[in-house]
């Protein structure tokens, strides 16, 4: 595969505020590869300096081999699908679509061609003479989408598309995207902050945090073999626990050992255990015992707290206990995943505070500020 | 509450209307006064048509609004952009704040501030006259321009930040960007500056009047200078014509600012909206531009000019049928010289401005009509070009009381234009003819509350040192005690104070006595209700006044001015100038003249000129003179005690 992209050590403050941290990223021909964290971790940042909206402060990009941090945005072969869209309000469909061609003073045969095509491609036939702020969220998206492809650039940048969507229609549009992209071979950069949508999409998922970039890798890498505490608890639930790696294949954590299939740790380092809440399974008598804390039906399984030796469990099963109830549990060796210790080790990854409706209340109260 | 709130809503709006309302509907009348509405008419805006000065006025008017607000919504437009563009917060405050300085900044310290400037770099460069029609426009553009950013700079604060960047990203240069996506996002707020910076530059006066240069007069100083004579009905015409254009802007520019923060729904609606205001846009740009050329086109050729600065409604200026004396004046040049001139025409409304005017430095003047007293102290300070009455062979029909007198006792630096003398005007069907002829009438218990006293302390004092048998040019400040003292015995007597509100209060009867000038009795004689009969006498001893032509010593072009002045002295134009005015005439040539006597009337010509021959004797006597500072601050005092009471 074509390297096309090239980041290399770049880093960038804002007002003395560190926003990317030595980011080095390396974009292929033909992927899709989507920029995953949390909101302000440097996402839009990243892609803001591809296209050539901000100029790193160190580090090098380049560009099929060549640097391209001089060149202005106009001479990037790089479109931007804008966040909100970014349509020109006086312009209709068409001539939003036509945009890019018109510039290159393109001829009107060709243009009229191009942007037919365009609409097919995003399914918008027939709404050439719409003004774009009579459109829906949706359509409006696929305008920008048009718009950002019909000059066929290298790459695409996508800073959340699909943010504003409602559930149902980011589904649809997800699906759409990706076809999208395999229909047109251009490689697709990314950006969301929501990583159900980052595995379903990705061929290369990048997750950052506080600027830095945590790991890269396929979304099944990433979920199995998350690389720190951080990666493992924003990819699903996990349970992360401290433990110690006694040897090879022999792990010991909440007062009892273990055995595991990771190697190559040294003698007795203190290691993170991760331990997807899907893989413990409740036994009679088990490895652990815990007191069943609270219960949460959620359709296709329940989501069971349990509290063993003080560190609270998460574990998502189809059987049912009640709270109160005493039970086992059961870990194979496969599902236990073991990482070196990191800066966020004990951040994450314990459920004491764990509550549904505490965390719907949070959630609505950070919504609820600007 | 609720018909209360319509009643409310109601008044404010007569409140607000009934003054345009009134003036919309005088515009119609067939005669001149404001008191009585005698029938529907087109006169005074046909005669508002032929009025060659006021329309210059409104040309120059539009010219000036057109320029300025085409140059101040560029320059103001460029100007928010680099306001929004600074990428310091604390920098951009500063900009925001320092460009709102001069819309809060009172007219009055802008105008005057710029005519500092202008004349301090005019003088650095030695240019004679350093304020004309780009001065003025420099000025206009400096009020201008904080309006047209206050109305850009929020529209490219509400723009999406993304859309220039969306342009870039889509293949245009910075600037390419700017004019497809970022100008037609602030479009709105460009045509509503460039509309407001319209309105404000026509109707600006302080400014204006303070940076106004030779000749180039716009309509609201026009207006303005025309109040020492009455404001003509043709203006209430004109005032109605731009009141209506105004408003039709207005309509405009809310119809293209639908405002922000539309919902959407009412998306589809704005992006129709958008279109109109578009269109709309290039309309009123393609309007503008046209009207600008065609300015342009009509620019003044090169002739030798002569500027000539003269009290408002001074001259016959071919309105009302009369002879166009300055169309006149290039005519017989031309005839006698063998080539043109063009006569730059400027008025003023008071000796005092003229005098300001002047002294500023700023601008100069070929010919000059100043009162006496106001001769007598630019004689003395230097500021007058004696004449050279080889070039003015007519001044030998200067009647000889006219000459040699206090102001200008060789005759050496003054032609006289008019003369005019206060009098008493009463309404004869209210006032008994046994209580006529001398000032007691203004005394006169039996008028008490219909007696009307003039409202400045010089002629208020005079009147009583007259009744006194005193010297109006004492410098005893017993003598005007004594005055004080009758004008406090009259006051309870009196209905009020006026100056120019004696026009209507005469006419319209609403007051049987007043003292004013002989000349203006004519115009309310004119306009007087049905009802009221209206009279005048002049007391034996009076307040007589000279108007003279002179040159000042910043004149360019002496010779012609002397031209124009012996001009004016001809017949034909002597004599349309006197029927004009209505004041008296120092000229045998008109107030000898059998056709003029029968023009004015018998009455008029009694009144005007009762017995020429002691007139020089009357005038050295009973005429106003310059009084010393000293002695004006003591009689502002006494007037102010007068007042308070
Ligand atoms: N132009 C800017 N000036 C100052 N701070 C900025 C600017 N752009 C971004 N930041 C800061 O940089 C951090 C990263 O921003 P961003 O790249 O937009 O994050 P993300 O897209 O991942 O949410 C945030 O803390 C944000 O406040
Ligand atoms: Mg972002």
């Amino acid at each position: 595969m074509r390297k096309i992209i090239e980041l290399k050590n770049v880093s960038k403050a804002f007002d003395g505020q560190t926003v990317l941290d030595n980011v080095s990223l390396d974009i292929y021909d033909n992927e899709f590869l989507t920029l995953l964290g949390p909101s302000g971790c440097g996402k839009t940042t990243t892609l803001r300096i591809i296209a050539g909206f901000e100029s790193p402060d160190s580090g090098s990009l380049s560009f099929l081999g060549e640097d391209i941090l001089s060149l202005p945005p106009h001479r990037r072969n790089v479109n931007t699908v804008f966040q909100r869209y970014a349509l020109f309000p006086h312009l209709n469909v068409f001539e939003n679509i036509a945009f890019p061609l018109r510039e290159k003073k393109v001829p009107q045969d060709e243009i009229r061609g191009k942007v037919d095509e365009m609409l097919r491609l995003v399914a918008l036939t027939g709404f050439e003479k719409r003004s774009v702020t009579s459109l829906s969220g949706g359509q409006q998206q696929r305008v920008a989408i048009a718009r950002a492809l019909i000059s066929r650039p290298k790459v695409l940048l996508l800073d959340e598309p699909l943010a504003a969507l409602d559930l149902k229609l980011r589904k649809d549009m997800q699906q759409e995207l990706k076809n999208i992209q395999k229909a047109t071979g251009i490689t697709f950069v990314f950006v969301t902050h929501d990583q159900e949508e980052a595995l379903s999409m990705s061929d290369t998922v990048v997750v950052m945090s506080e600027g830095r970039i945590q790991q890269i890798g396929t979304p099944i890498d990433i979920y199995n073999e998350p690389r720190n505490a951080f990666v493992a608890d924003f990819i699903g639930e996990s349970n992360i626990l401290s433990g110690i790696m006694l040897q090879d294949r022999l792990v010991r954590f909440s007062g009892r050992d273990f055995p595991c299939v990771d190697e190559g740790f040294a003698r007795n380092e203190p290691v993170d255990v991760v331990i997807r809440p899907e893989d413990v399974v409740i036994v009679p008598k088990g490895q652990l015992r815990g007191t069943v804390t609270s219960v949460t039906f959620l359709g296709v399984h329940y989501e069971i707290i349990v509290d063993i030796g003080g560190f609270k469990w998460m574990i998502q099963t189809t059987g049912f206990a009640d709270v109160g109830d005493e039970i086992g549990i059961y870990v194979d060796p496969e599902n236990i995943h073991i990482m070196k210790k990191s800066e966020y080790s004990g951040l994450f990854g314990d459920y004491s505070s764990f509550s549904n409706e505490f965390d719907e209340l949070s959630d609505a109260e950070s919504e609820a500020e600007p | 509450m609720k018909t209360s709130a319509k009643i409310y809503t109601a008044l404010i709006m007569l409140f607000l209307f009934a003054p345009i309302a009134i003036l919309l509907i005088f515009s119609f009348n067939a005669a001149k006064s404001l008191s009585v509405f005698s029938g529907f008419s087109l006169y005074w805006y046909r005669e508002l048509f032929r009025d060659a000065e006021t329309l210059g006025a409104v040309r120059n008017t539009l010219v000036l609004a057109l320029s300025a607000a085409v140059l101040s919504t560029a320059m103001g437009t460029a100007a928010a952009v680099g306001i929004f563009r600074l990428r310091s917060k604390v920098l951009r405050a500063a900009y925001d704040t320092v460009t709102n300085i001069p819309m809060i900044n009172p007219d009055i310290i802008t105008g005057i501030s710029l005519m500092l400037m202008f004349v301090f770099v005019g003088r650095l460069f030695g240019a004679a006259t350093s304020l004309n029609f780009w001065t003025m426009l420099i000025a206009h553009i400096t009020f201008c321009l904080p309006y047209v950013i206050l109305q850009v700079l929020p529209k490219l604060q509400q723009m999406d930040a993304s859309l220039p960047e969306a342009a870039m990203d889509l293949g245009c240069t910075p600037f390419r960007a700017f004019l497809k996506v970022e100008i037609p996002e602030i479009m709105p707020g460009i045509v509503t500056g460039l509309i407001m910076a319209f309105t404000l530059s026509l109707d600006d006066f302080v400014i204006s009047y303070f940076t106004a240069g030779n000749g180039f007069q716009t309509l609201p100083i026009r207006i303005y200078n025309m109040t020492k004579k009455t404001v003509t009905p043709k203006m209430y015409a004109l005032s109605t014509i731009i009141f209506f254009t105004i408003l039709a802007l207005l309509i405009m520019t809310n119809l293209i600012d639908t405002g922000p923060g539309v919902e959407k729904q009412e998306k589809k609606e704005r992006s129709a909206a958008s279109k109109r205001r578009t269109k709309l846009a290039f309309g009123i740009g393609a309007v503008l531009a046209v009207g600008m050329a065609a300015v342009l086109f009509l620019g003044a050729p090169k002739k030798p000019v002569l500027n000539v600065y003269n009290w408002g409604e001074y001259i016959s200026d071919g309105s009302e049928d009369s002879f166009d004396v300055l169309q006149g004046f290039e005519d017989w040049y031309l005839a006698n010289y063998g080539h043109e001139v063009e006569v730059n025409y400027t008025t003023f409304a008071s000796n005092e401005d003229m005098y300001a005017k002047l002294s500023s430095g700023a601008v100069s003047y070929d010919v000059i009509v100043p009162s006496d007293y106001m001769i007598a102290r630019m004689r003395e300070e230097g500021m007058l070009l004696p004449l050279d009455f080889d070039n003015i062979p007519n001044y030998q029909y200067i009647g000889e009381s006219f000459k040699n007198l206090y102001y200008d006792p060789d005759n050496l630096y003054s032609v006289p234009y008019t003369y005019n003398f206060t009098g008493i005007i009463y309404d004869a069907n209210r006032v008994d003819e046994a209580d006529t002829g001398d000032w007691d009438l203004l005394w006169n218990p039996k008028y008490a509350g219909q007696i009307l006293q003039f409202n400045n302390s010089r002629d208020a004092f005079g009147t009583a040192q007259y009744k006194l048998g005193l010297d109006v040019n004492s410098d005893d400040p017993a003598d005007w005690q004594a005055a004080l003292a009758a004008l406090k015995e009259q006051q309870p007597l009196v209905k009020s104070y006026v100056m120019d509100e004696v026009y209507n209060m005469m006419e319209s009867g609403e007051a049987a006595v007043c003292t004013y000038y002989a000349g203006d009795y004519f115009i309310m004689a004119d306009a007087q209700a049905p009802g009221v009969e209206l009279s005048f006498y002049a007391p034996e001893r009076t307040n007589y006044f000279v108007d003279a032509f002179c040159i000042p010593t910043c004149c360019q072009n002496k010779e012609l001015a002397e031209a124009f002045i012996n001009y004016m002295l001809e017949y034909e134009p002597a004599v349309a100038n006197a029927e004009y005015i209505c004041y008296g005439c120092p000229n045998r040539l008109v107030y000898e003249d059998g056709a003029y006597a029968e023009d004015m009337g018998e009455e008029a010509m009694e009144i005007l000129y009762p017995n020429l021959d002691d007139f020089g004797e009357k005038y050295e006597q009973f005429a106003f003179r310059n009084l010393s500072p000293a002695m004006l601050g003591t009689i502002n005092t006494l007037w102010e005690e007068l007042k308070i009471n």
